[in-house]
């Protein structure tokens, strides 16, 4: 369970948001939506402990943010808005050298049978020839390696083809309903919000993405 | 320390030829420069026939001393041969050393002991006339002055047991121990200057040592690489910080790099005739470890690769120039001595195994990596 208490961020007197306060159960799949600037990026740059808040607390399960830094990331599976990958290397070299580098040991046949879950079946593929759906499978895969309990996903699906979006959610609803993730996900798409999430967080006063998320009979908390 | 070393595999098998390239661009470069100077040399030496008449110890001295002259090739033929191709303009001159040369040398006759010819086109006959008129004057002057040692040995001791030839090979005995002829002569109260060979064991590792400097800035580029705000945020998630990372990646380049200075060191033995001294291999150990930390240092701080590329060439232009390696600079480092101190080539050909640069880095890399740990425990 992640719970996120008072919690503001600013830069200098610019504030980006100020205390909020949610809960998030395991196996659930919360959306992040507010117009460009709103600070979704931060916010999630927050929970995976990249940026330290003004104020406020965070916690995972029974792991608070300051003191148990090192272990709540041992946690966390962060996928990057930019992809993060090494262009130069094959799907295989880029699952084994992050696996290498990872706080969970997997067999090469793990990390394959991992990336055919996602549809991801060009193993021996350089990365550099992958269509930019793949490359995205590529890059949420690396950060599942370890099997983190908590997964924030910044926009991941940005300029992918329809099949390689529904491939993803797939993949996620069955992250959350069967392994009991917690899932945060921020996207601008808001039928991709409506369809996966079963609740969104909506930061800011751009009554936009509320009017949508309403029609949509969708659980909104909005900041 | 393992797993860095799989991932760093996985960079090498895509980078195999430009790795190998830079790894061994030092040994090939240094042996290629130094075979093909020695080629060059030797086929612009000037080429001299040389006839002996006599088998005696003076003219086979004579024909060392002409042999061992820098810039001079020496063909020993007879002299029907000799003076054919001095027609053909093969060669420059002829020398005959006569039968009766060592005779006529013991009886102080200093005319008349050696026969040259020349042609007209022997632009190289007057000065090397002159140095081999110079040797055996050298054998005339050190007769002249046995017999004369001889001379007083009789008038005023009786009993004296020295012959002629003794008194020849004190002499000569003397001229090599004292280096006669190859004393440098200094100002009084001012430093000596170091012997030429010195510096002529050291310039094939002075070469070594530039080449050495651009092939660690070209390899040391996988810092700029790695370090692509793109993947920054998922060392956050993995055992490593990206300073653990890249410390880790410099001890494993470190090591590969000493295998290779044990190969150029090997190489250099076989191929060039250097010599190897547990002294000389830590003076290379230490010269590695302190450009490798220093590299690296920069490496770090540089986000633009382009402009560390750049750099790295400017850089070693400046040690090129600098360091008397490949030009010499005697004029500089007597207006600023202290350049010979803190010059991190000089102190290496110097063969200062306390190199004071490899202590300055690494103290540097502590304190960037201790830097490190404090603002991770922020979050940052």
């Amino acid at each position: 369970m992640l719970t996120v208490n008072n919690l503001s961020m600013s830069y200098g007197k610019n504030q980006i948001f100020s205390d909020l306060t949610f809960t998030i159960h395991s196996g659930e799949i919360v959306g992040l939506v507010g117009e460009n600037g709103a600070g979704k990026s931060t916010l999630l740059r927050v929970l995976a402990t990249l940026q330290k808040p003004k104020s406020g607390t965070v916690q995972l399960n029974n792991f608070t943010y300051l003191a148990d830094k090192n272990k709540i990331r041992r946690l966390i599976g962060f996928v990057p808005q930019e992809i993060a990958i090494w262009d130069e290397f094959t799907v295989k070299e880029n699952m084994l050298f992050f696996e290498k580098l990872s706080w969970k040991k997997r067999s090469e046949s793990e990390l394959r049978q991992f990336c055919l879950e996602m549809n991801l079946d060009q193993w021996n593929k350089p990365v550099k020839t992958l269509s930019g759906g793949m490359k995205r499978k590529l890059n949420m895969a690396i950060s599942l390696i370890h099997d983190p309990y908590l997964i924030l996903l910044d926009e991941p699906t940005v300029g992918i083809d329809l099949k390689s979006k529904k491939e993803i959610k797939n993949y996620l609803h069955d992250l959350a309903n069967n392994k009991g993730k917690v899932i945060v996900y921020t996207s601008h798409d808001m039928d991709e919000i409506n369809t996966l999430c079963s609740r969104v967080l909506c930061i800011g006063n751009d009554p936009f993405y509320k009017d949508i998320l309403k029609k949509a009979g969708k659980n909104i908390h909005v900041f | 320390m393992k797993s860095i070393l799989q991932t760093r595999i996985i960079f090498w098998k895509h980078q195999i030829f430009s790795l190998l390239f830079w790894l061994l661009l030092p040994i090939i470069a240094v042996i290629s420069i130094t075979l093909l100077s020695e080629s060059i040399q030797e086929d612009s030496n000037i080429p001299v026939g040389l006839v002996i008449e006599e088998d005696t110890p003076m003219a086979e001295n004579l024909k060392e001393n002409i042999n061992q002259a820098a810039m001079i090739h020496v063909d020993i033929l007879d002299e029907d041969k000799a003076l054919a191709q001095l027609e053909k303009h093969e060669l420059d001159s002829v020398f005959i050393i006569r039968d009766g040369y060592q005779q006529q040398i013991k009886k102080g006759s200093r005319n008349q002991l050696i026969t040259s010819y020349s042609s007209d086109l022997s632009f190289a006959y007057t000065p090397v006339s002159e140095m081999i008129a110079s040797f055996v004057q050298e054998e005339t002057g050190r007769s002249k002055a046995a017999y004369t040692v001889l001379n007083l040995a009789k008038t005023h001791y009786e009993n004296h047991s020295w012959t002629w030839e003794e008194i020849v090979a004190k002499s000569k005995q003397i001229q090599m121990d004292q280096e006669l002829l190859q004393t440098t002569f200094t100002y009084a109260n001012s430093q000596s200057e170091e012997t030429t060979n010195s510096i002529l064991i050291w310039n094939t590792w002075g070469l070594w040592a530039l080449f050495s400097i651009l092939s660690t800035f070209f390899l040391f580029d996988w810092i700029i690489k790695e370090k692509r705000s793109s993947l920054r945020p998922r060392f956050a998630f993995i055992r490593y910080s990206f300073k653990t990372y890249c410390l880790q990646n410099l001890i494993i380049y470190t090591l590969l790099f000493l295998i290779t200075d044990l190969i150029a060191i090997l190489a250099f033995n076989i191929i060039l005739g250097e010599g190897i001294h547990p002294t000389d291999v830590w003076n290379v150990f230490s010269f590695r470890l302190m450009m490798n930390s220093l590299v690296f240092l920069i490496a770090i701080r540089v986000t633009n690769l382009i402009f560390y590329y750049s750099l790295s060439f400017i850089l070693t232009l400046i040690m090129t120039i600098s360091s008397g390696v490949i030009l010499p600079v005697e004029r500089i480092t007597n207006h600023f001595p202290l350049l010979e101190v803190i010059h991190p080539l000089q102190i290496f050909m110097d063969a200062n195994v306390h190199h004071i640069w490899l202590y300055v880095t690494i103290t540097l890399i502590v304190i960037w990596f201790l830097r490190k740990e404090k603002s991770n425990a922020y979050g940052k």
